[in-house]
Formats: structure tokens, C-alpha cells, sequence
């Protein structure tokens, strides 16, 4: 089955968090199909991977996106780290294509649009899809803790840089 | 050709921002548990309800249930050409030519209004 040509490539990308994860589906970088946050409260992998077994189900992506969590810049636990290799087990299993991202190159990918930390390359993803408006958390303070629904932003980040194959700066990503 | 979702009601309704109770109570419906069945494809809406999708969301039911107009127009365009074929190898008259006209119309995806407008 065809699963789309590079332009409406369908990904799926996910960022899991405290909560469970954050997830975003994409056709192309232009189109944004579908995303949330889906929580898990005991049990977290197991469920989260039952949970992403029925987004793989129902939108069959062509690509899956995760974070790089060995990469520069992240500071994620071993049991996200085992999620993360879970998730690309379950892609693998289904002869999906799993790319993995840094957070580092999402930083860098944005920089060039004047995006230096994560409220602000959520606030240009906003930008670009005004349906992710109304879910755009408040700007954190130091003693805050990351709001849940961040891992929306993060995961429509990740698919926005995996897009890029040569690494075209974020500039070009924007509306 | 790039593989189309069956439908993307769930991605125009969460764009609209609407609740699935809440598009449920637009389309005449009880509960949102049928919009809920519409969006995972577990059930197709009746011609009243597509007409309804239409005004609520402003998007043609083509783009709406992308992926099954994806498979009709395939179809179509199939039985399309086979047609042409067979009324090729026809007569010539007038009534061929202005089939062949249609069918043509049909295969290049303009459809018949747009042959009208010649």
C-alpha cells in the first residue's frame, strides 16, 4: 500500500512526558490532520504503546518520528528512553520508517526565525497552524513545571524537522 | 497518488474547535457516540448528514471523505475509459461523439459542468 509520495508523506510524531505523550499527525509540513496529549496515569509504557498501537492503526503512517533521546540536548529518564525504543519496535514490527530527531537540531532548525527556546518555537508553530492556537500554554516561569500540553508542540516539531531533508532552516516552515 | 485518510471530519472538527457533542447537536444527532463512529470510520454518515457536514465545516464532501472519493474516482475513471473504448470501435455518430465528449471530460478529472462551460 502506498502511504503517500514525499509531499503528503502522513508521520506520526510522538514526545512522551510525565502525563504519557504528546502526539502529532501530519501530511506534508503544510497539512495538520490530527494531535493531543494522551494520558497514562499507572502503568505508563505499556499503556502508552497500546495507545500509540491505535494511532498506528488508524492513521497508518508512512513515517514515525521520535526523539533522539541518545542526542545533544536531550535530558530524558531511562523509562522515556524505553518508551522511545518501544514505539520504534512497534513502527519496525509494522515496516514503518521511524526517524529520530534531536532536540538540538529542532533548536537549530528554528533559530533561524528568531526562535531561541521552546515557548518560542511552540509560539511559531501556533503561528503556522492557528488551530494549535487556543492550546499554546502560558509562558513558563522559573519555578513552573512544563505544561502538559507542550508535548503537542513538541511532537509537531519534531515531524516538521524530520520533513526536512536537507535541513531547511524553520524560516521556511512558517506561514 | 498519494493514499488519502477515509475521512478527516475529526481533523475539521478539531480545527473548528467544536466538541463531537456538540457537532453531534449540529447534525441532528442524540449524542456525540455517532460523530465519535463517523470519525473512526466505524460508520458512514446518510446523504442528509454529508449535506450537513458540508454546511458545518464549509469543505465539499470530497475533501472531507478524501479517501473514499480517492477509491470512486478510481473506479469511475476505470469504467470510464473501458467505455470510451468500446464506443470507439463504433459507428461514428453524433450521439458518440458527444459521449466521448463526457467521457473524456469524466477521465481528465473536469467532469461534465466544466465541459458545459465550452
Amino acid at each position: 500500500m502506498n502511504r503517500g509520495t514525499n509531499r503528503d508523506t502522513r508521520i506520526l510524531a510522538i514526545d512522551p512526558s510525565t502525563r504519557g505523550f504528546g502526539f502529532a499527525v501530519l501530511e506534508g509540513q503544510q497539512r495538520l490532520i490530527d494531535w493531543g496529549v494522551k494520558e497514562t496515569k499507572t502503568d505508563k509504557n505499556r499503556r502508552s504503546l497500546k495507545l500509540i498501537t491505535a494511532l498506528l492503526e488508524q492513521y497508518e503512517p508512512a513515517v514515525v518520528v521520535v526523539e533522539d533521546y541518545a542526542g545533544k540536548g536531550s535530558r530524558r529518564c531511562d523509562r522515556v528512553g524505553k518508551l522511545i525504543k518501544g514505539i520504534s519496535s512497534l513502527a519496525l514490527k509494522r515496516k514503518i520508517r521511524i526517524k529520530s530527531v534531536s532536540r538540538a537540531k529542532v533548536k537549530q532548525a528554528f533559530s533561524e526565525s528568531g526562535a531561541s527556546n521552546k515557548y518560542e518555537i511552540a509560539t511559531a508553530i501556533a503561528d503556522r497552524f492557528p488551530e494549535l492556537a487556543p492550546r499554546l500554554p502560558r509562558f513558563r516561569k522559573p519555578w513552573m513545571s512544563e505544561d502538559y500540553r507542550m508535548s503537542i508542540f513538541d511532537a509537531v516539531a519534531f515531524a516538521l524537522v524530520s520533513h526536512s531533508s536537507s535541513g531547511t532552516a524553520i524560516s521556511n516552515y512558517r506561514a | 497518488m498519494a493514499y488519502k485518510l477515509e475521512n478527516y471530519l475529526r481533523t475539521y472538527r478539531k480545527r473548528s474547535a467544536l466538541s463531537q457533542e456538540e457537532v453531534a447537536f449540529l447534525l441532528g444527532c442524540k449524542s456525540g457516540t455517532k460523530v465519535s463512529r463517523y470519525e473512526r470510520h466505524a460508520r458512514k454518515p446518510n446523504l442528509e448528514t454529508l449535506f450537513a457536514y458540508e454546511m458545518v465545516f464549509g469543505t465539499p464532501a470530497r475533501e472531507l471523505f478524501a479517501g473514499v472519493f480517492q477509491k470512486v474516482e478510481k473506479k469511475i475513471t476505470s469504467r470510464a475509459q473501458l467505455l470510451t473504448r468500446n464506443l470507439s470501435r463504433a459507428t461514428p455518430t453524433a450521439m458518440a461523439t458527444r459521449k466521448l465528449q463526457i467521457l473524456e471530460a469524466i477521465t481528465s478529472g473536469s467532469g461534465i459542468e466544466s465541459d458545459k462551460k465550452k
